[in-house]
């Protein structure tokens, strides 16, 4: 019997469902491209921002630093809160006050950073007037950018998000992976625990098919599948940048590898969700499962650029070999990195078919 | 017992013990099926009957003992196995949303078969409409997809689990003819039920289970000429309840003018006594298998309680 007839009615089955996922794909990345010229006209007033606040600091050990704002006609009074890092997360507070400067020592050595903010009339809402470093001639907003938060998305780089790269990068991607990631994963469990749900097995098991024939045609499935969604994103995200005129800044070369680098990626997604599928048996333990992996992966990778020693962290994630980002801004494609997830995929469907092989199908 | 064993073996069960936990499913079971028989496989729910079919068909893991089809290990070459047997489950789930013919038509390609010619007229036999969509069967018409599906790839060997449970009379008189028609062109039938009316019908011998383990092996013809005869005779004189107390005649019941004889010989003798009175009405039937299985466990617990 031909190989290839379990997969193929597993598609058309779940043609109709695949196909309206692939109209959400391919309007969502087609029109996210459309969004940037607005964007980048918001990001560019914000930095404008970043000129109203001035700062002075001294030549010599020990001086004093002048921060000093243009007023905000709502403000009751002023925040200035300052930091080691840009994000400002672990800001202290320097002055609150209706004064439009202030001027303090400078008892620290390392850069740090001040965001000043006016304070409303009654609401006592605030509104960032701007951004200001100790570091002469930076720009805090590209700092900011650089924010480990940040890196976690582009793996350190520098882009910056006035330039469509930066933009598809953050906003596309972040996304993407969310979506194909999570869709992917309730699919290829599903795909086998509904199997077993729906008391299909008894059956599909009394013919001549092995289990592990079973499970790699429900693994090509899903390969063709994921094969789907990626191509469908590759051409609304194409389409959406040519309709922007920004596809000679962003090649269609490097649309289409950073895409199909998340292939592997999703491969690996799916061989887990039909792990826990043959292991669990049920759709809502595996799915639960699966969709804990996706995070838990996407955690240690963010967790895992925030500092040197938590580098290992990274290393065990899926999300650190497939850098869409190189082919983005370095036009590197990793080969390497999409073998690696490739034989991690196959090395989990092996496990799941070695598990399946053990159970009992339940009745 | 010699001609038993003379005849080639199709399932071989030996010893078949399977545990879930601490909970047996079926204990130290051996049963043989020969080529060209129908087996009834007969207990009641929870009895092990699925959990013995199951493991011959290595849909679960046995906990001990061999099974041999075909005179091929049941796990090992599950596979190769598979490609002869036809599988029927007492509980199964269809593709949604298809055809029944599509349906149908891609398990017969699994199972390398691509004559249609069999699905089709078992099909029009049951009366089940090939063009309906699965999700919009009956119980009823859903398990004639299940019976279609067991026998359209024209195996050697049939396994159902509850054949009839949910089919129209009619539709189970069209069924056993089917089965009888299978047996007679050579295939053998492994098929469990608790329908004992059923298994006297179309079966050649049947295999008693009760609580995973094995009660008794008998062919149906020779298990009801073991309880005899039931006469039920109504007279219009005054008849006395000693008059049937003859030779072979093993129990009498009276219920007002209504004579019921548990008879094992001398049925000559009996009718002679019988005839001494004017008869309003009478019959004669078989012990029914149904009758048996009652009694049978009777005695058995009633040993059981003895024993304690």
């Amino acid at each position: 019997m031909m190989f290839g007839r379990i997969a193929y009615m597993e598609l058309r089955t779940g043609l109709k469902g695949l196909l309206i996922f692939g109209l959400l794909v391919i309007i969502v990345s087609a029109s996210m491209p459309l969004i940037f010229p607005t964007y980048r006209d918001a990001l560019t007033e914000g930095l404008e921002g970043a000129n109203k606040v001035k700062l002075e600091i001294p030549n010599e050990q020990g001086g004093n630093i002048t921060l000093s704002w243009e007023p905000l006609e709502t403000a009751t009074s002023y925040l200035v809160l300052e930091d080691n890092r840009s994000s400002m997360v672990t800001a202290k507070l320097r002055y609150n006050d209706t004064e439009t400067s202030i001027t303090f020592e400078k008892d620290f050595e390392e850069k740090r950073y001040y965001a000043v903010m006016a304070v409303l009339n009654k609401t006592s809402d605030t509104v960032l007037i701007g951004i200001a470093s100790t570091e002469k001639g930076e720009d805090p907003f590209q700092e900011l950018m650089q924010n480990p938060a940040y890196a976690g998305f582009t793996g350190g780089r520098n882009i910056s998000m006035l330039e469509v790269k930066g933009f598809i990068t953050f906003e596309f991607f972040s996304w993407w992976w969310m979506l194909a990631g999570l869709f992917i994963a309730y699919l290829s469990v599903s795909i086998v625990a509904s199997d077993f749900e729906n008391k299909r097995m008894d059956v599909m098991l009394s013919t001549p098919i092995s289990r592990r024939r079973y499970l790699l045609e429900k693994f090509s499935a899903m390969s063709v599948i994921a094969m789907f969604i990626v191509l469908v994103a590759i051409a609304g995200l194409a389409g959406g940048l040519a309709n922007i005129n920004a596809l000679g800044e962003f090649s269609a070369e490097a649309v289409f590898l950073s895409l199909m680098g998340c292939l592997p990626f999703l491969m690996v997604i799916a061989a887990v969700g039909m792990l826990t599928a043959v292991f669990f048996q049920k759709a809502r333990v595996g799915m639960g499962i699966t969709f804990a992996f996706l995070f838990a992966e996407f955690f240690l990778f963010t967790f895992g650029n925030f500092s040197k020693s938590l580098e290992w962290m990274k290393t065990i994630s899926i999300f650190n070999y497939w850098d869409y980002s190189s082919v983005i801004i370095d036009n590197l494609f990793k080969t390497g990195d999409f073998i690696v997830l490739t034989v991690l995929a196959i090395v989990l469907v092996i496990i799941g078919i070695w598990v399946f092989e053990k159970k009992d199908i339940p009745t | 017992m010699d001609h038993i064993t003379d005849q080639e073996k199709v399932i071989e069960i030996k010893n078949l013990t399977k545990m879930y936990g601490n909970v047996v499913g079926v204990k130290d079971l051996n049963l043989d099926v020969h080529k060209g028989e129908i087996m009834g496989f007969l207990g009641p729910n929870g009895a092990g009957k699925t959990t013995a079919i199951r493991s011959c068909l290595a849909l679960i893991a046995k906990t001990a003992g061999e099974i041999t089809i075909f005179g091929l290990d049941s796990h090992r070459d599950a596979v190769a196995i598979r490609k002869k047997t036809g599988y029927l489950p007492g509980d199964f789930g269809l593709i949604p949303s298809v055809k029944v013919s599509s349906y149908l038509k891609y398990l017969l390609s699994l199972s390398g078969c691509d004559s249609t010619k069999k699905m089709v007229s078992l099909a029009k036999r049951l009366e089940l409409d090939l063009n309906r969509k699965t999700n919009e069967l009956s119980k009823g018409n859903k398990l004639k997809v299940g019976i279609v599906q067991s026998l359209m790839a024209d195996q050697d060997l049939i396994v159902m689990d509850e054949p009839t449970a949910g089919l129209d009379p009619l539709m189970q008189q069209e069924f056993y003819r089917i089965l009888r028609e299978e047996k007679k062109r050579g295939k053998t039938i492994f098929m469990a039920s608790h329908n004992l009316a059923e298994v006297e019908r179309v079966c050649d011998r049947v295999a008693i289970i009760r609580e995973g383990q094995l009660k008794v092996v008998e062919e149906i013809q020779a298990l009801q000429e073991k309880t005899g005869k039931v006469l039920e005779v109504e007279f219009s004189d005054p008849v006395t309840i000693d008059e049937f107390k003859l030779e072979g005649v093993s129990e009498v019941q009276q219920d007002n003018g209504r004579f019921i004889l548990t008879i094992h010989e001398n049925l000559d003798g009996v009718i002679e006594a019988v005839s001494n009175h004017r008869i309003l009405n009478m019959s004669l039937k078989t012990y029914s298998l149904e009758q048996l299985f009652l009694k049978y466990y009777a005695e058995e617990e009633e040993q059981e309680r003895g024993d304690a």
